[in-house]
C-alpha cells in the first residue's frame, strides 16, 4: 500500500469514527495528503526515509507542532498557534511521518478519563458509553479505532498507559530523560514523559527508536546507555501491593494469567513487596500539583491565549485565569499552591520529596533482585462516563498502578492481555529499571506473543459488517 | 538618645554574556523592542530552560572574587509571583543553595580599611521591561507595553550582611563591587545602563541596642549620588520617627529623585510568599574542583591586588583606592610612569589632576597612542627638577595631547626652560625693584605678602622662564640683605 493510500484509508476511518469518538480535535487532511504523496515519490525512487516514512501518526494536543493550534484541550489556549516544533515532532518529521492531527486530552493532561477536556470528552471505541481513559484518551482511542496507525501521548502519572489499557492498545512510558520534553506543554516537569501508543509492541519500538535520544534543548534530557538482558530467562517480580484490595479481581487475573505463561516458558517469577507503593498516590498528588501550580502560571492572558478585558493588568490576569481554566485544573493549581506555601512546605511538598526519593531507592533495591516488575496497568477496566467525576479520589485511584513508575522515572509499558466481563480490554504493566527501555520492549513483545490478544473494538466490527 | 543605622545592600549585577541565561538569544542593547526573543524567554508553552555555562562560570568568578565559599551542588529554584513582564510568572533564581556564601569585600573609606561581609552570591534571570503609558506606575497606567529583550539576561545578586553603617560606606562598597565585576570581566559595570542595580535595607536603632531596628527597603536609586542621598534621608526620617516615639513601619520605599525623599510603595502585607521550590526543569549545578579551578584561571589583578601594588609604589590608601577604581590605562600609565619619576604623590597628582582634567576638557576618552609613560615621566621630571615651570608643564601636556612632541625638545625649542642663572635673575629683579619703588617702601619684613607680588612681577617679565624659588631668594637678598 502506498503512503497516500494508507493516509486515505486512515482518514476515511476517521471520518466515521470521529463523529462517535471525538478523539481528534483537529485533522490535518490537506497537509497530510500532500506529504503522503511526497512520501509515495520517495518510495518509488527507493529513497524512503525509513520505517516511519509515510506512516500516519496522531499527536496529543499538548505537544507543539509549528503552525498548528496547541490547545491542551483548554479554553485558555483555544486560539494558540504554536510558532515552533516540539523536538519529538522534529524527529518524526525527519523520519517522514505524516501527522493525522491533534488528539483530545484532559485539560492540560490533568485527568484519567478525557472528561476534563474543554472541547467535550472522547469515547471509548470498545463501547462509547465508557471513557477511553486519560489524559491521552484521544491518542489511545485513535489507535484503537484505526484513525491513526500510532500516536504520541504524554504520561505524568499513567496518562499513556491507563488509556492504552482502557482502549486495548500498547502504551509505553520511556525512562525519564530519554525522550525530550522540549515542546511538550508541561504539567509536572519531573514526571512528564512523552511516549508512543501503538497497536503492537514492535510499532512502539520503532517510534521510540525515532524519538529517543539526548536533546540539548531539554536540560533534564540524558544520553541513555541502554541496558541489555544477559539471559533469555528473566526474573520477574509481582508487586504485592498492586495485587491486593483496591485492584479488581479481573485486573489481578490478567497478571496471574501472564505469570502462568511466563512460568511455562521457564521464567523465574517471585512476589516482591515495596510497601511505599501505597504512599505513591499521595506523594504524586502533592508533587504533581505543586509543579503544575508554577508551570501553569504562564497562562495569564498577557502574551498569548485568551484574554478577558479588565481595568488593570492584575484584574485581567485574574479574570483570564478564572475563565480560561476548567475546574480540575483550578483544583490542582490551588492544591499545589497550598502545598508550596510558607508554613506548609515542609509538611507537604518537602515530605513528599523525601518519600519520593525513598521510593526511588526501594525500586533500585528491588531491581537488584528482579529484571522486571509485573502488575495490572489499571485497577479496573474502563468505567462509564460520569461514574467517577463526582468523587475525585476514586478517579485518582485509577492511576494507582501507573504512578510509581513516574515517581521513580522508570520505563513502563502496558500491553493488552484480555477482555473483561463487559467486553472491555484489560492489560498488564511491566516496569523495568532506568534505561532498560529496549529490553523491556523485547520482553513485552514476548508476552504479547504468549497472550495472543486478537480482539478489536466493536466500533470497527460494526462498521466492517455494514 | 544616640541612634545608629544599620544598612544591608542587595545588588543585581547584569552579566556581560553573549547569550541569555537559559536560551541562546543574544543579549542586545537596543531600544527596538522584542527583537531578541524565543519560546524560552517569552515563556511560551512547552519551552524549556537550558543553563548558560559561561554565566555560571561568571557567578563562580564573582563568588571567588568576593571571597565566598562555593556551593558544590547549587540549585535552581522557582520564585513565584505574578507580574506582566515576568513571562513564566516565576523567576528562575536560587534559594537554599546559592553559588557563593559567606564572603567579604575589603573597602577603603578615607585612609581606613573596612571589611563588608557578603552573605550570598546567587544567580537570577532578569525580567522583561514594562513601559507604563500615562503614568510611571503599573497601578495608574492607561496601558503598558512590554519588551522582552531583557527577559532572561543573567543577573547575579550579591547580598551583604547588615554591616554597613553610613551612606559613604555603602557608596564605597558599591564602587568596590563595581570595580570587581569590571576587573573580573564579567559585567560592563555601567550604573547608568543599569548593569548594577541596588536596593538598600536600612534600620535605625538605639546605639546600645543589640537588636536591629525595623527594616525598611529602599528601591529605585539609579546612581551613587542618589544612593548616598537616599540613605541619608532615610536614616534621618527613621531617626526622627524614633525620637518622636513613633514606630517605624516595615515596608518598601521608593527614592523619588525629583523630590529627594523616600516614598512608601504601598506596604506589602507581611513578607510576600514566593513559594520557592527547586526547578524540576533544571538539574543541580555541579560546581566541582575542576570547574572552580578553571574559573580561577580567569581571575587576576582584582581591585584588592591593584591597591596593594599602588600602595607599594608609595601612594596613600585613599589615592590607591582612587586609582584602582579608575580606568585600566590610567592605572597602567601610573605604574610605568612612577618607575621613572621620583615622587609617587606628584605623579599621582599630575595624572589624576592635570592629565585627566585636560582630557576631560578636550573630551578625549583615550590617551593618544603617542603618549606613553616615557614622555609623561619626562614631562613630570621637567617640572619636578624646576627645568620648566608647572604652568609650562601644563602647556606642554596640552600640546602633547594634540600632537606627537618630545616634551624636553619642545620646552627647549619654545624657550620654556627656566633660567637658574643668578645674573640674569638679578637684572630682572633690579628692574622690578626700580619700577615698583612705592611697594618696596611699604615692605616691612620678608614674610610680607607683597614679596609674593614682586616675585610674580619678576616671573611675568621673564615670561615664566625663571625659577620662582631662585627669584624669591635673590629678591629677598636684594631687599633685606
Ligand atoms: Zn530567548
Amino acid at each position: 500500500m502506498k503512503p497516500s493510500e494508507l493516509f486515505e484509508q486512515v482518514y476515511e476511518t476517521a471520518s466515521y469514527t470521529e463523529s462517535v469518538l471525538h478523539a481528534h480535535l483537529e485533522l490535518f487532511y490537506d497537509e497530510g495528503l500532500k506529504l503522503s504523496k511526497e512520501s509515495d515519490k520517495r518510495y518509488t525512487k527507493n529513497e524512503s526515509l525509513g520505517l516511519l516514512d509515510g506512516i500516519p501518526i496522531a499527536i496529543k494536543d499538548n505537544i507543539n507542532i509549528y503552525g498548528y493550534k496547541t490547545t491542551c484541550s483548554s479554553k485558555m489556549l483555544s486560539n494558540y498557534v504554536s510558532p515552533y516544533d516540539a523536538t519529538v515532532v522534529t524527529s518524526l518529521k525527519k523520519a517522514g511521518t505524516i501527522f493525522t492531527g491533534k488528539t483530545n486530552l484532559d485539560e492540560f493532561a490533568m485527568g484519567s478519563s478525557t472528561e476534563n477536556s474543554a472541547y467535550g470528552p472522547t469515547k471509548n471505541p470498545w463501547n462509547p458509553d465508557f471513557v477511553p481513559g486519560g489524559s491521552s484518551g484521544g491518542s489511545a482511542a485513535v489507535v484503537s479505532a484505526g484513525s491513526a496507525v500510532a500516536s504520541l501521548g504524554s504520561d505524568t502519572g499513567g496518562s499513556i498507559r491507563q488509556p492504552a489499557s482502557f482502549c486495548g492498545v500498547v502504551g509505553f512510558k520511556p525512562t525519564y530523560g530519554t525522550v525530550s520534553r522540549y515542546g511538550l506543554i508541561a504539567f509536572a516537569s519531573s514526571l512528564d514523559q512523552i511516549g508512543p501508543i501503538t497497536n503492537t509492541v514492535d510499532d512502539t519500538r520503532i517510534i521510540f527508536n525515532e524519538i529517543q535520544g539526548y536533546d540539548s534543548k531539554d536540560a533534564t534530557s540524558i544520553t541513555p546507555e541502554y541496558t541489555k538482558l544477559e539471559n533469555k530467562k528473566v526474573k520477574v517480580g509481582i508487586l504485592k501491593e498492586l495485587m491486593q484490595e483496591g485492584v479488581s479481581n479481573e485486573s489481578q487475573n490478567e497478571v496471574n494469567k501472564v505469570v502462568n505463561l511466563l512460568k511455562e516458558k521457564g521464567h523465574d517469577v517471585t512476589e516482591i513487596s515495596l510497601p511505599l507503593t501505597e504512599m505513591a498516590l499521595s506523594v504524586y498528588y502533592l508533587i504533581a500539583p505543586a509543579e503544575c501550580s508554577a508551570n501553569l502560571s504562564r497562562f495569564d492572558g498577557v502574551r498569548y491565549g485568551i484574554r478577558e478585558d479588565a481595568s488593570t493588568s492584575y484584574e485581567m490576569m485574574n479574570k483570564t485565569r478564572s475563565v480560561g481554566f476548567g475546574e480540575e485544573v483550578k483544583k490542582r493549581i490551588l492544591l499545589g499552591t497550598y502545598a508550596l506555601s510558607a508554613g506548609y512546605f515542609d509538611e507537604y511538598y518537602g515530605r513528599a520529596l523525601k518519600v519520593r526519593s525513598k521510593i526511588i531507592t526501594d525500586f533500585k533495591t528491588a531491581f537488584d533482585k528482579v529484571d522486571f516488575i509485573l502488575s495490572p496497568t489499571t485497577p479496573t477496566p474502563a468505567f462509564g462516563f460520569g461514574e467517577k467525576t463526582k468523587n475525585p479520589l476514586e478517579m485518582y485511584l485509577s492511576d494507582l498502578c501507573t504512578i510509581p513508575a513516574n515517581l521513580a522515572g522508570l520505563p513502563a509499558i502496558s500491553i493488552p492481555t484480555g477482555l473483561s466481563e463487559n467486553n472491555l480490554p484489560l492489560s498488564v504493566q511491566i516496569m523495568g529499571k532506568p534505561c532498560s527501555d529496549y529490553s523491556l520492549i523485547d520482553f513485552a513483545e514476548s508476552i504479547e506473543e504468549m497472550v495472543e490478544f486478537n480482539f478489536s473494538p466493536n466500533l470497527l466490527k460494526e462498521n466492517n459488517e455494514s | 538618645m544616640n541612634l545608629k543605622a544599620t544598612i544591608g545592600m542587595e545588588t543585581h549585577v547584569e552579566l556581560d554574556t553573549k547569550s541569555k541565561m537559559f536560551c541562546s538569544c543574544e543579549v542586545v542593547e537596543t531600544d527596538e523592542p522584542n527583537i531578541s526573543v524565543c519560546p524560552t524567554c517569552l515563556g511560551l508553552p512547552g519551552a524549556l530552560p537550558v543553563p548558560n555555562k559561561t554565566a555560571i562560570e561568571y557567578i563562580v568568578m564573582l563568588s571567588l572574587g568576593a571571597n565566598c565559599n562555593i556551593t558544590n551542588e547549587g540549585m535552581f529554584h522557582r520564585k513565584n509571583y505574578f507580574y506582566p513582564d515576568l513571562p513564566k510568572n516565576y523567576q528562575i533564581s536560587q534559594f537554599d543553595f546559592p553559588v557563593g556564601v559567606n564572603g567579604f569585600l575589603e573597602i577603603v573609606l578615607d585612609e581606613e580599611l573596612h571589611s563588608v561581609e557578603i552573605e550570598r552570591v546567587h544567580m537570577e534571570e532578569d525580567t522583561g521591561k514594562s513601559v507604563h503609558i500615562g503614568s510611571g506606575r503599573i497601578d495608574s497606567a492607561t496601558s503598558t507595553l512590554l519588551d522582552f529583550n531583557r527577559s532572561g539576561i543573567p543577573l547575579v545578586e550579591v547580598v551583604t550582611k547588615p554591616v554597613i553603617s553610613t551612606s559613604k560606606m555603602a557608596v564605597a562598597y558599591i564602587e568596590e563591587l563595581r570595580q570587581l565585576v569590571i576587573d573580573l570581566g564579567i559585567s560592563k559595570g555601567k550604573l547608568e545602563k543599569g548593569n548594577l542595580r541596588f536596593d538598600a535595607n536600612i534600620s535605625v536603632a538605639n546605639e546600645d541596642s543589640n537588636e536591629l531596628g525595623t527594616k525598611v527597603e529602599i528601591k529605585n536609586m539609579n546612581s551613587l549620588k542618589s544612593l548616598e542621598k537616599a540613605i541619608d534621608y532615610e536614616i534621618m526620617r527613621q531617626s526622627k520617627q524614633i525620637e518622636k516615639g513613633e514606630s517605624v513601619i516595615q515596608e518598601t520605599r521608593h527614592w523619588d529623585e525629583n523630590k529627594q525623599v523616600t516614598i512608601s510603595m504601598r506596604t506589602k502585607e507581611g513578607s510576600a510568599d514566593y513559594r520557592y521550590f527547586s526547578d524540576p526543569d533544571l538539574p543541580n549545578m555541579i560546581i566541582d574542583e575542576e570547574f572552580i579551578n578553571n574559573s580561577k584561571k580567569n581571575i587576576q589583578n582584582l581591585p584588592l591586588d591593584k591597591r596593594k601594588t599602588l600602595k607599594e609604589s608609595g601612594l596613600s590608601l585613599s589615592d590607591s583606592n582612587y586609582l584602582d577604581k579608575g580606568d585600566k590605562w590610567l592605572y597602567d600609565l601610573y605604574l610605568s610612569t612612577v618607575e621613572n619619576t621620583k615622587d609617587s604623590k606628584s605623579t599621582f597628582n599630575f595624572l589624576t589632576g592635570e592629565l585627566q582634567g585636560q582630557m576631560r576638557k578636550a573630551e578625549i576618552d583615550e590617551l593618544p597612542d603617542w603618549v606613553d609613560s616615557e614622555k609623561i615621566s619626562n614631562l613630570i621630571n621637567l617640572f619636578e627638577t624646576n627645568e620648566v615651570s608647572f604652568t609650562s608643564a601644563k602647556d606642554i601636556l596640552a600640546k602633547l595631547l594634540g600632537e606627537d612632541i618630545d616634551p624636553k625638545s619642545y620646552a627647549t625649542d619654545n624657550n620654556l626652560i627656566q633660567s637658574s642663572d643668578d645674573e640674569e635673575i638679578k637684572t630682572l629683579v633690579t628692574s622690578v625693584i626700580n619700577e615698583n619703588q612705592d611697594i618696596v617702601e611699604r615692605l616691612e619684613d620678608p614674610e610680607d605678602k607683597l614679596v609674593g607680588f614682586l616675585v610674580g612681577q619678576v616671573m611675568k617679565s621673564s615670561v615664566n622662564k625663571v625659577n620662582p624659588g631662585s627669584v624669591k631668594d635673590i629678591l629677598l637678598k636684594e631687599l633685606f640683605g
